[in-house]
């Protein structure tokens, strides 16, 4: 059993990372805004109690593991499904649960590689004024916090046909996103805006980051809002899963 | 101790999608060690009965016993290797890594020189599985089910979209499992493909067995014999018909050709008759016509 699971964790992982759209999507992209948005502010120019360089390194670290858990997770799953793959495991002794195990275990560490390497590749580039604990705190932060979005992924999951998944899975990383105030602070945007991504998990997740970087507490209104969301996407997709099953 | 003789057995097996019978009370029996064939043109409803064994479907009644357990427990996914049809490679694994992952599934899996032996992907182990070729990633397909070291093999048109060599070396492979004292149940359109590697073979249509046995048994039981000649006081085509055990009956100008269950009877008539028959050829029927005869009414 455990053999099987730490073989199919592997497996997972480095085909996670082999995928081409991991490299650009979770590691490039990201890293070239966070660069964009430094150059265009500056890296020193105070926002929101702190600065462009801790503010968007947070918003994009946070962009990035949205989209890891939603199409490396969710888009890959329905894939999956729509390939016959996940009837082919059905045949052999490995069981959903560790089929779904190892896929959670292998996107958590590859969350954590993620984190590890955009904030390295930032701290090497810019001088940021963040205390070791800030680092690890916000590091932590983000890593649990994506828990949330594979819940989210794994709603998406649960869609047929991969196309249509695509599809959702880039308007919602990108709505998250743009409305969550990732990609500017959600004061510069319109008041309806506003009040929309004040709801949004994105924003809470992002929000629990940028108030450690500026040394306040955490508000524990990110924290129900963005456990919240986690708690509802995974009974939904739970819920579908198991209705299928019976049929 | 009771000693299970047939891998697989079905009883009254019927499966029902809406209004359509895909399974229609079947009755099978599958002994162990030996390669059986259901055979059938599509649409019979293999793949329903197969996925029914596999316990990916639900049977909407009748009974399934593989290997002396009911159909689709866990301890049967150690014990049975299947090959369905159209799967995709995963994407970003290698055929080393694609092979060693199956292989941890399982308690006993086969050695991964045998697998690669076996699939004949020597050469192609670092490549990524989703960039070989059709004809490779089916063979690849074909070692992923055998990872297990299986002792019941199910492989559903396994041969599909092989040429007629790849075939041949196919065959050879299946022999050679079942020479090790496994059991294999394919699953074909190809009458050929039967008659070639199975010892049993099952012929299927409209989802109920219409025929069973060892090919040559089938052959006997089923085959049409044609005899054909020339007439030269040839009667009406009707009358040809009303000839003792004639099922069918072909005319050529003066060239009539007739099929029948047996044949003696009906040459001692044509020799006896005013027709003037020469030239007599007598043929047994193909296991093409036999197979023709029985899948289509």
């Amino acid at each position: 059993m455990l053999k099987m699971f730490i073989a199919q964790t592997k497996a997972e992982s480095i085909r996670i990372v082999r995928s081409p759209f991991f490299l650009l999507f979770s590691i490039a992209m990201p890293l070239a805004f966070y660069f964009l948005f430094t150059s265009m502010y500056g890296t020193d120019k105070s926002i929101e109690a702190t600065t462009w360089g801790v503010f968007s390194l947070m918003s994009m670290t946070a962009f990035s593991l949205i989209g890891t858990a939603v199409s490396q997770f969710g888009i890959r799953l329905s894939f999956e499904h729509q390939d016959g793959w996940v009837r082919l495991l059905r045949l052999t002794p490995l069981t959903p649960a560790v089929w779904l195990g190892s896929k959670l275990v292998a996107q958590m560490v590859i969350h954590l590689v993620v984190i590890v390497i955009i904030f390295s590749s930032a701290g090497v580039v810019h001088n940021i004024q963040l205390t070791a604990m800030q680092w690890i705190t916000c590091g932590l932060w983000l890593w649990i916090g994506s828990i949330a979005f594979l819940a989210l992924g794994a709603l998406l999951g649960t869609l047929k046909n991969a196309n249509t998944s695509v599809a959702i899975g880039n308007v919602l990383q990108m709505g998250l996103a743009i409305l969550g105030g990732l990609w500017m602070p959600l004061n510069g945007l319109p008041t309806w805006m506003q009040a929309i991504g004040e709801w949004l998990p994105s924003h809470r997740y992002a929000n629990g980051a940028w108030n450690m970087v500026a040394g306040q507490a955490l508000e524990v209104i990110d924290f129900i809002i963005l456990a919240g969301f986690g708690a509802v996407f995974m009974v939904v997709s739970v819920y579908i899963f198991n209705r299928r099953e019976a049929v | 101790m009771m000693i299970q003789v047939n891998a697989i057995e079905c009883r009254n097996l019927v499966k029902q999608f809406g209004d359509f019978r895909a399974v229609d009370h079947m009755n099978l029996n599958f002994e162990k060690g030996k390669i059986s064939a259901l055979l059938g043109p599509n649409g019979a409803g293999k793949t329903t009965a197969i996925s029914m064994m596999l316990g990916l479907m639900r049977p909407t009644s009748g009974e399934i016993q593989v290997l002396g357990m009911s159909a689709g427990t866990k301890e049967l996914r150690q014990r049975v290797g299947a090959l369905t049809q159209d799967v995709r490679a995963a994407d970003g694994l290698t055929v080393k890594e694609v092979l060693e992952l199956f292989r941890s599934y399982y308690r006993n899996p086969m050695s991964l020189e045998r697998l690669l032996d076996i699939s004949g992907l020597h050469g192609d182990v670092k490549r990524r599985a989703a960039s070989l070729s059709g004809g490779q990633r089916r063979r690849l397909a074909f070692a992923q089910s055998l990872a297990g070291n299986p002792e019941l093999i199910l492989l559903d048109e396994p041969t599909v979209a092989m040429d007629v060599e790849a075939r041949g070396r196919f065959w050879e492979t299946i022999r050679a499992l079942a020479s090790d004292g496994r059991t294999v149940l394919l699953t074909t359109h190809y009458l050929e493909e039967a008659d070639a590697v199975a010892d049993h073979i099952a012929v299927i249509a409209k989802g109920r067995v219409v025929a069973e046995g060892a090919p040559e048994q089938l052959k006997a039981q089923t085959a049409l014999r044609t005899i054909s000649f020339r007439a030269t006081n040839a009667p009406e085509e009707q009358v040809w018909l009303t000839l003792p055990g004639v099922e069918k009956a072909e005319c050529n100008g003066e060239r009539v050709r007739l099929h029948a269950q047996q044949t003696d009877e009906l040459l001692f008539t044509l020799m006896q008759s005013k027709w003037g028959v020469t030239d007599i050829e007598v043929q047994s029927a193909s296991l093409e016509d036999t197979f023709r005869s029985l899948t289509t009414s």
